[in-house]
């Protein structure tokens, strides 16, 4: 926030202060720093400011001018800032380069107005004004440092402090808590309260948030979060005056797949997290900046650890993805890091028991049995887990063995990987607010990407974006239409004779967004042409815009079609007699011959390891370097935050190792090497960071479908929010949410 | 046995190399008479045998071949003497004695031979971590 910054500056003022004029402490004042009573001798005094530093608005931030007429000029402490109309005096003071404190307002959400803490005075107004909540004029004179704004300051802090209670060292937000810092900057140094502090009971929110309702300085963050962001109209406001209070209407829990949110934006220590409490204090603490995993999203994260130990997940600014957003799953899922793991290679015996051997023999087993298999007989599957480092090793090893038969979780029997933009999300989770008609088919956004949903909840309470859906019922927490659950309303839509064509028809920027729970069906490619059809119609697709979107389920989706991860012939699971399963464990197992060979290398003991042979330990996506390609097609990598545990290694090099034991060793050594190779398949991996949008449309380019579409109804792609991989479901906590807040 | 060696004084400095060595020889005698001491109160018999651990004291003194100076292997006696009585008194654990003179300093992996040899310089530093 930069609030030590203004501390400092807030601390050198004073004591400046306190040099010039001497006043004696003979009564008890309202203000503990003496000089700011007579403030006009002060003022007076800090009036003949000579040329500062230049200074630069705070965070870098940018201001865009939507039209340049309507810029106007304010002066921030003297200086000549311009700003677009409609801003408040606390964004222009923050491009001026004053950071304003401040409570209540929070730059994404609706203005409360009600913390008083970002009081300023504003030349010729007779009081001090809420500069969250006034807009600036042309002219304003602002004045962020003089006595007045100060003491308004000071004296909201002494009424803040009054109810709070000194529990800092026992507090989970000590050393992050906003009060705290903005008390040592702004507060008074003693206290003048002798009176009984006020209480307030706990509410409990659920197995995620933690409270102590006494701390909760009632700005109202979390409440306006909830009905604005979240879309739960769960939490409100209780009482006035003294028994005011935040809580939930009546003893319910917070049923929202982004509560944990309300945990990053309370600046105080009333909402905290639950399974993070009492566990480290945040300066003991190591972040790593990587991406998630546990959907296709990629929302950007830090992962906090000590030691080995990964203690919590927070979310990472990233306007084009997740704004500053974490879906529940992606913060706590982080326990399941911590159980259930692999860590040495096992073989089964004949008595069915795994034993621990060495890497040596069990790398010498596995490329024995490799080739007593024919080439046709050798299966892979990569998992939702994947990088695409380790995924093009797989590729590359197969097709040395022989073998073609490989692809990725999820994406279906016969995925259409010719065309990037038939399987990426062409409108970018950002461009999505632009939208004003969405059609969903077949996929509930909610479960399948948390964060796309919030995308299109702030665009339909933004500008009324109308929503129409095709599916089972579903939870939604906007308004939407529900046409229909199966292809049979897609045909309608097709031919025109839907109720919700018109609105579709009419739309100046159409969202056509289809799940990859499709690609699972037999009749999938009809769908997409009907799809297609659809957009078509829609002038959905057209230069400048396209509307047409899929949205994946997996983190490694989208690269390993980028990789060309396509099985050479269907059902290859049931013919196999050498499986290699790469963290897959949502295979249907029982599919697999008895006689087949299987080896699972993955990270956590899940379902597929029932099966499986041979297990070679991996390192999950918080102990290696990985590339991830999200559901919009940008490439982000993962940073290693802990060390792998036990004797597990890397998914790209057990790999690289095994090819080499077999025979059919891989050209590459290093992660550089194999990203050279990478770069010839797929060289939008590479660019990492930045989106690269699809070259071709596919509408036009895609071979004619004849097969007929099956009018069986869509299905549910993801069923349980809270577990959908093998970390989730390794993990505890996320067992606690599915037990307690998915709806019966 | 024990009761001896607690008693075991290092006389003041060798005059010259000859005195060293024949030192040096002695504590040598004392070490490999001790060795049955040793071979019972840790219950060595199932890791060692007696000749093993002998070869181990004479490479132990052979790591000091190159010292010529007799104050610093008067010195380095001292240490061994100490070492032994140590080891004589029960004063370690059977894990350190077996960790530090049985095993040996290359660990447990020393079957690194002909197997080996025909590997990538990737393939052996994956078989003995991740981090390279």
């Amino acid at each position: 926030m930069g609030l030590g910054q203004l501390a400092s500056r807030a601390l050198l003022r004073s004591s400046r202060l306190t040099t010039a004029t001497r006043t004696s402490h003979f009564l008890r004042t309202i203000v503990s720093t003496p000089e700011l009573h007579n403030s006009e001798v002060a003022a007076a005094q800090s009036q003949p400011e000579p040329d500062l530093p230049k200074r630069n608005p705070v965070g870098g931030a940018r201001i865009h001018f939507p039209n340049p007429d309507d810029a106007i000029e304010v002066f921030v402490d003297g200086y000549p800032v311009k700003i677009p109309k409609g801003m408040t005096v606390l964004q222009a003071c923050e491009i001026a380069g004053v950071d304003i404190p401040r409570f209540c307002y929070h730059s994404r959400l609706s203005i409360a107005g009600n913390c008083r803490m970002c009081l300023v005075e504003v030349e010729k107004s007779p009081k001090p004004v809420a500069s969250c909540a006034m807009p600036a004029l042309p002219g304003m004179k602002i004045k962020t440092d003089t006595p007045i704004a100060k003491k308004a300051r000071e004296g909201v802090m002494e009424f803040l402090l009054m109810n709070h209670p000194l529990d800092c060292p026992i507090c989970d937000q000590g050393g992050e808590c906003d009060l705290q810092d903005q008390s040592m900057a702004f507060g008074s140094d003693r206290g003048r309260f002798t009176e009984m502090k006020r209480s307030v009971v706990d509410k409990n929110l659920g197995p995620l948030v933690k409270t102590v309702m006494t701390r909760c300085i009632q700005c109202t963050r979390c409440v306006r979060f909830a009905t604005e962001v979240a879309g739960v109209q769960d939490l409100g406001i209780l009482g006035r005056g003294s028994g005011e209070e935040i809580g939930t209407y009546v003893e319910r829990l917070m049923a929202s797949e982004l509560s944990g949110n309300v945990i990053d934006i309370c600046p105080v220590g009333a909402l905290t997290s639950k399974p993070f409490a009492f566990k480290a204090r945040n300066w003991e603490l190591k972040g790593t900046e990587s991406v998630d995993v546990t959907d296709a999203v990629g929302s950007n994260i830090r992962i906090d650890s000590r030691g080995p130990e990964v203690m919590r997940i927070l979310p990472r600014l990233n306007e084009d993805i997740n704004e500053e957003w974490i879906s529940d799953k992606t913060r706590f899922f982080y326990d399941g890091l911590k159980r259930q793991r692999l860590n040495d290679p096992m073989i089964r015996g004949a008595d069915g028991r795994f034993k621990t051997v060495s890497w040596r023999d069990a790398l010498a087993v596995v490329a024995e049995v490799m080739h007593q298999a024919k080439p046709e007989e050798i299966v892979g599957v990569a998992g939702k887990l994947s990088d695409a480092e380790s995924m093009m090793a797989l590729k590359d090893f197969l097709n040395k063995m022989g073998s073609n038969n490989i692809w990725c979780e999820g994406n279906g029997p016969n995925p259409n990987a010719d065309f990037r933009s038939g399987y990426i999300m062409n409108t970018t989770i950002g461009g999505l607010e632009n939208a004003d008609v969405f059609l969903l088919v077949g996929t509930q956004p909610r479960v399948e990407a948390a964060m796309v949903n919030a995308r299109i909840k702030k665009t339909v309470r933004a500008t009324n974006a109308t929503v129409g859906y095709i599916g089972p019922a579903a939870d939604f927490n906007y308004d939407h239409q529900h046409l229909g659950t199966g292809p049979q309303t897609l045909i309608e839509l097709a031919e025109g004779r839907h109720p919700f064509w018109s609105a579709l028809s009419n739309a100046k920027n159409p969202v056509i967004i289809v799940g990859a729970g499709i690609f699972e069906r037999k009749d999938k490619d009809a769908i997409f042409s009907t799809v297609v059809a659809i957009a078509k119609n829609a002038n959905a697709v057209r230069p400048g815009w396209n509307g047409l979107n899929v949205l994946l389920l997996n983190a490694a989706q989208a690269a390993a079609l980028d990789l060309g991860l396509v099985p050479e012939s269907n059902g290859s699971v049931e013919s196999a007699k050498f499986l290699y399963l790469m963290g897959a464990d949502d295979v249907n197992v029982e599919k697999v011959p008895d006689d087949a060979f299987v080896v699972y290398q993955g990270h956590h003991g899940d379902r597929s390891v029932y099966r499986a042979n041979v297990i070679l330990p991996s390192s999950a996506f918080t102990e290696k370097e990985g590339t991830f390609a999200n559901t919009e097609g940008c490439a982000q990598t993962t940073v290693p935050a802990v060390p792998t545990v036990g004797d597990a290694r890397d998914d790209w090099k057990i790999i690289r190792a095994l090819s080499e034991v077999a025979g059919a060793q891989l050209p590459y050594d290093t992660l550089s090497a194999i990203r050279s190779r990478i770069r010839t398949v797929a060289p939008n991996l590479l660019h990492t960071d930045e989106r690269e949008p699809a070259t071709f449309s596919t509408s036009s380019l895609r071979p004619e479908i004849k097969e007929k579409m099956d009018m069986a109804p869509f299905e549910t792609a993801v069923k349980n929010f809270y577990m959908t991989d093998s970390v989730t479901r390794a993990s505890k906590i996320m067992a606690q949410c599915s037990a307690l807040l998915l709806k019966k | 046995m024990a009761s001896t060696l607690k008693y075991v004084r290092v006389p003041p400095n060798s005059a010259n190399m000859e005195e060293a060595r024949k030192r040096v020889f002695e504590f040598f005698k004392t070490a490999c008479r001790s060795i049955p001491t040793i071979m019972d109160i840790y219950i060595l018999d199932d890791v060692a045998k007696p000749s093993q651990l002998r070869s181990t004291v004479a490479s132990e003194i052979r790591k000091n071949a190159h010292v010529t100076d007799p104050k610093v292997i008067d010195m380095l006696l001292i240490k061994a003497t100490e070492e032994l009585s140590n080891i004589v008194e029960h004063a370690k654990q059977r894990h350190h004695i077996i960790g530090q003179y049985v095993v040996g300093r290359q660990g447990l992996t020393q079957d690194l031979g002909i197997k080996d040899q025909g590997n990538s310089n990737f393939l052996n530093s994956f078989y003995s971590g991740n981090y390279f």
